[in-house]
């Protein structure tokens, strides 16, 4: 059926949704880099470009719909298109066009009909064209005869005929067309000689609309054009007879002269480029394009699934390595004297440091730089910059740094989110900033960076910061929080109610903190990701979100303890210290145990409701502090086990009915362990303490 | 059989990058060594990987398609390539800069999915690279620098339409952009014969190919439209994806356009013109058969020669590909073979009012 197997052209469609994605991100950033400088030929230039290398690979891949809009938008971005009073009309065109070819896309890759693409269409034609003259209602015939057709007419003319040039317009609720033109054709032929007939005789008659002839009569006009109007068949009748000359004159109704064309106003109502206030965005310059473009020409295309696979791999193999590990171990034990002894350990070193490498290698693999996901983020700056009549920069930094693929996706909602809120609701107004102090351009910061095991990106903007007390306000009103609670909290802590649900959703919120909306959203993203958001904030300074977030998800390292002789581990970037404690130094507060450390007072959550058992107060305990967000707890373990690198996998929902637990891992000798939702625990721990409050 | 042809894919899609290959690779003797996203790199690559065809995309970032091809005629000269262009105006006109500046052919980009239509792409595609791989000659080079406008100015308009002396009908294939051009721009404005030619082409290009050849030659060349007369110092192109036939009128001689079905694989084709030639005009015809992979044409110059008319073959060592007259030739229906260089002048011999059996209106 297809040209390609079934295989290959999936793959090819697969690649031309991937190329496709690129090439719009790259038009949003042209068309931004235009509304910076409109006019300039060279971006418009490569603007056509894209727009043509997208045409082209559309139509191989058989999307026709959006090929086509694809080549008008190409056809029309000429560099005197450029040149023109249009010219700063393009970025608004071509941003629409890229949202227009995203639906499209996405429509596509949904197996759905694809929009129309009809307003694109007309913003496209509005660019070149003095507005469309309507449809003319009345006839315009154009009398185009052929090279020969003209020496017939001549020929004619050239014996003393007089010529006519007659058109009559078949009148369109005229019911049987063959009919009617036979009746054309016999009255016709009374006027005189029929030198030419327009449309061919085999044109099939229920497409034609328009007949045009060339007769030699000894008629005059008026005679032709009442004999030849028949009524019901004949809607309107065009004679003009023809000078001299064997060119035919034009008709003199035939078309309006171009002076003549009417200004319409235009209908839509583009937000005219000077009454808003441009977003001004400073994209990252594109350093090294050079090289970037190197890098880009050696690069392979894979499956992401095909690099799971080989990762899954590495897993085993980090499995197998501590199964042998541990063989040696007991072999050391049992032949302590064995000459074999250091043989085996030079062998496990060489082999535990290759596996290191191979295992990091192919997580490099899953790396991009965070620099893909900062690059949407000019395109919606502006959007909403221009909505919200904000002045902007934008600033970046760190975009080269890796983050793992499939946590890169992710975050695109919740940093766009934030994004989004921190020019809406963030930044004041160019006139309230100026009043202030500040420069009337609010500025926007995305950094990011590696910590340890995690990657850090930080949203910062200098608008007008939240208003933690009004925060705090709401939370005790919707009784989110108790006064005394929220009296205890850190600032973090009290302006992290911001993610609350309960709050975080209430739209009036938005206007007193100026942030608000979808924020548990945000917070549910990253908690996904095992990842963390802290918030800070001085009124009138501005607010930084810090998204946190593991480097990746496959393989962690982990601390391993054991809770009632059962085998748990944590993720090792979230451990902050272990200390030590005794049941004795445990004393119980609001129903929390707490417990001190050095100047803090430590929360402490016990697993498996240890709490129910009676303690002994000699009992020695081990405190494993461990950090959410800027909010530090103590997990009390019995027992310490170690540091090891565990392989995630994924636990089946239907298998494990609790959010209590990530995941789970195998060690060498085969003992499974379970890795702790840490922020599950706390929170259900948390939960019950206070509920045992109120029993 | 011999070591599969060496093929350097440059384009900055890398949809094509991708496609162009497995269209390619379907067909055992080509191997695709290598692919570039622009033109920079498609230098570099040809040092590298020593392809002996490139296929050139032209609309490309940093180095584009016109400026890649005359560094690679200026460095490696000896390298074909062909262009593989859009379906635009913009694109048509870049692919005639590129011919004119020794391109070897070219393919127009696939411009839907539909299985027939691929087919077709890659069998163009495969014979070309082929072609071009197997072809001894230089690309035939040819400076087309308009003529200077007092040599323009009388052509077509104002004189009275001349019946021809002769009709003369070429059919021309791969490499016949280059070639076509060459015979038809050593052609004095007042010659006296008519000429009307099928250039296998796909549409939409054969409307700037016959402007140019305009710009460059002594006589008018336009693409015909059905009805359009056949006159002295005039040469019609036919329009891609259509069959152009002759037909004899009260009144003059005029070309007719049809949409009949594909013949030979082709829209236009030659065998229909030079049926129609042979039976309209008879012995006041010749029939010339250039440059081109297969055999289109090839069966109707007999009828050309058996209706008295004169056929000619290009000779083999100035055809860039020697298969539509070699084929010809092989069935005994060339009457005379003449190479490239020599072409305008037999055509100009022969038409001259002495020899012709004037074409009667």
């Amino acid at each position: 059926m297809s040209f390609f197997s079934e295989d290959r052209a999936s793959e090819l469609k697969e690649l031309f949704f991937e190329s496709a994605q690129e090439l719009l991100q790259t038009l949003n950033e042209e068309a931004l880099a235009l509304e910076k400088r409109p006019g300039d030929t060279e971006t418009v230039r490569s603007v056509r470009r894209t727009v043509h290398t997208l045409k082209g690979d559309a139509a191989a891949c058989g999307y026709r719909e959006l090929s086509e809009l694809a080549h008008q938008l190409e056809d029309v971005l000429t560099p005197e298109l450029a040149q023109s009073a249009q010219a700063t009309k393009i970025p608004e065109v071509v941003l629409a066009a890229a949202d227009t070819f995203q639906s499209m896309l996405a429509a596509y890759r949904n197996n759905l009909q694809p929009p129309s693409g009809e307003a694109l269409r007309q913003h496209v034609t509005r660019l070149t064209s003095a507005p469309a003259t309507p449809e003319p209602a009345t006839l315009a015939p154009k009398f185009l005869w052929s090279e020969y057709e003209q020496v017939v007419i001549a020929d004619s003319a050239a014996r003393g005929n007089a010529i006519f040039h007659v058109a009559l317009q078949i009148d369109p609720n005229c019911p049987m067309r063959a009919a009617a033109m036979q009746m054309i054709r016999n009255v016709v032929s009374d006027c005189g000689t029929v030198l030419v007939l327009h449309p061919e005789e085999n044109t099939p008659p229920d497409k034609i609309d328009v007949v045009e002839m060339a007769i030699a009569s000894a008629h005059d006009e008026q005679w032709i054009a009442r004999k030849s109007h028949i009524p019901a068949v004949v809607k309107d009748v065009v004679v003009v007879r023809a000078q001299a000359a064997p060119a035919p004159a034009p008709a003199a109704k035939a078309q309006p002269a171009d002076d003549n064309i009417l200004e319409i106003p235009e209908v839509h109502a583009a937000p005219a480029p000077a009454a808003a206030p441009a977003a001004e965005v400073h994209g990252a310059e594109p350093k090294e394009d050079a090289a970037k473009a190197v890098a880009s020409d050696s690069i392979l295309r894979v499956d992401a699934d095909r690099i799971d696979a080989v990762l899954n791999l590495v897993g085993e193999l980090i499995i197998g390595k501590s199964m042998l590990l541990q063989t040696v171990g007991e072999f050391d034990k049992r032949f302590a004297k064995d000459p074999l002894r250091g043989k085996f350990a030079d062998a496990m070193a060489f082999q535990a440091r290759v596996l290191t490498d191979l295992q990091k290698s192919v997580m490099k693999i899953r790396m991009v730089p965070v620099e893909q996901l900062f690059r949407r983020v000019p395109r919606i700056i502006r959007d909403v910059a221009k909505n919200a009549g904000k002045e902007v920069a934008l600033q970046i930094s760190g975009q080269d740094t890796d983050l793992d693929k499939s946590i890169l996706d992710t975050l695109a909602e919740p940093l766009s989110h934030l994004v989004r809120n921190a020019v809406d609701h963030g930044l004041e107004t160019p006139q309230e900033r100026l009043a202030l102090g500040k420069p009337a351009a609010g500025t926007i910061r995305l950094n990011a960076f590696h910590q340890g095991n995690q990657v850090v990106i930080e949203i910062s903007d200098d608008g007008r910061g939240i208003d933690r007390g009004k925060v705090v306000a709401k939370a005790i009103e919707r009784g989110l929080t108790s006064a005394d609670e929220a009296g205890r909290m850190s600032e973090g802590e009290q302006l992290a109610l911001i993610f609350h649900p309960g709050l975080s959703t209430a739209d009036q919120v938005t206007s007193i903190s100026g942030r608000g909306v979808g924020m548990d959203v945000v917070k549910n993203v990253l908690d996904r990701l095992k990842g963390s958001v802290s918030i800070t904030s001085r009124p009138g300074d501005g607010t930084t979100f810090q998204l946190r977030v593991p480097l990746t998800l496959a393989i962690i390292k982990a601390l391993l303890f054991r809770v009632a002789d059962r085998l748990y581990a944590v993720p090792l970037g979230s451990v902050l210290e272990i200390t030590r404690a005794t049941e004795g130094e445990i004393h119980r507060v609001d129903n929390h145990e707490v417990a001190q450390l050095r100047n803090e007072v430590l929360t402490l959550v016990r697993l498996a409701k240890l709490s129910k058992r009676k303690a002994s107060p000699g009992k020695k305990l081990f405190v494993v502090v461990i950090a959410i967000g800027d909010r530090k707890f103590g997990l009390v373990v019995d027992k310490l086990v170690g540091e090891e690198e565990l392989v995630i996998k994924a636990l089946d929902d239907h298998l494990v009915a609790t959010d209590l637990v990530s995941g789970a891992s195998i060690l060498g000798d085969g003992t499974v362990v379970l890795i702790l939702n840490i922020q599950a625990v706390i929170g259900r721990l948390g939960r019950e303490a206070a509920k045992g409050a109120h029993a | 059989m011999s070591d599969p042809v060496r093929v350097l894919v440059v384009d900055d899609s890398a949809l094509m990058r991708k496609l162009i290959p497995q269209i390619l690779e379907r067909d055992g003797s080509i191997h695709v060594v290598g692919t570039a996203m622009d033109g920079t790199f498609g230098l570099k690559k040809i040092e590298e990987l020593n392809p002996q065809v490139i296929t050139l995309d032209l609309e490309m970032p940093r180095m584009d398609g016109i400026e890649t091809l005359r560094e690679i005629t200026k460095r490696h000269h000896r390298i074909p390539v062909i262009v593989v262009s859009a379906h635009t105006t913009q694109g048509a006109s870049a692919t005639f800069k590129a011919l004119s500046l020794g391109a070897f052919d070219f393919v127009a980009k696939p411009k839907d999915a539909a299985s027939a239509h691929m087919e077709n792409i890659a069998t163009e595609l495969i014979t070309k690279i082929k072609a071009a791989a197997s072809t001894k000659l230089p690309v035939p080079k040819v400076d087309i620098t308009p003529l200077p406008a007092l040599r323009r100015a009388p052509k077509g308009q104002g004189k009275p339409h001349a019946a021809p002396s002769r009709v003369i009908a070429i059919g021309i294939s791969t490499g016949g952009p280059n070639a076509l051009q060459y015979v038809l721009s050593q052609l004095p404005g007042d010659f006296p014969g008519s000429l009307i030619v099928v250039q296998h082409m796909p549409e939409g290009f054969t409307d700037l190919f016959a402007r140019r050849l305009d710009e460059c030659c002594a006589i008018e060349v336009k693409e015909a439209q059905s009805g359009d007369l056949l006159v002295a110092g005039r040469a019609l192109i036919c329009p891609g994806n259509r069959h152009m036939k002759v037909r004899r009128m009260p009144l003059g001689n005029i070309v007719v356009l049809s949409d009949e079905e594909r013949v030979n694989g082709h829209r236009p084709s030659v065998d229909i013109l030079f049926r129609s030639v042979a039976q309209e005009f008879g012995r006041e015809a010749i029939a010339v058969i250039m440059t081109g992979m297969g055999e289109d044409g090839a069966d109707a110059l007999g009828a050309v020669k058996a209706a008295g008319g004169l056929t000619i073959a290009q000779s083999e060592d100035s055809c860039v590909v020697y298969g539509m007259p070699k084929a010809a030739i092989e069935r005994g229906h060339a009457t005379r073979v003449v190479p490239l260089d020599m072409m305008a002048n037999t055509l100009q011999a022969q038409s001259v009012a002495e020899r012709a059996r004037v074409v009667k209106a």
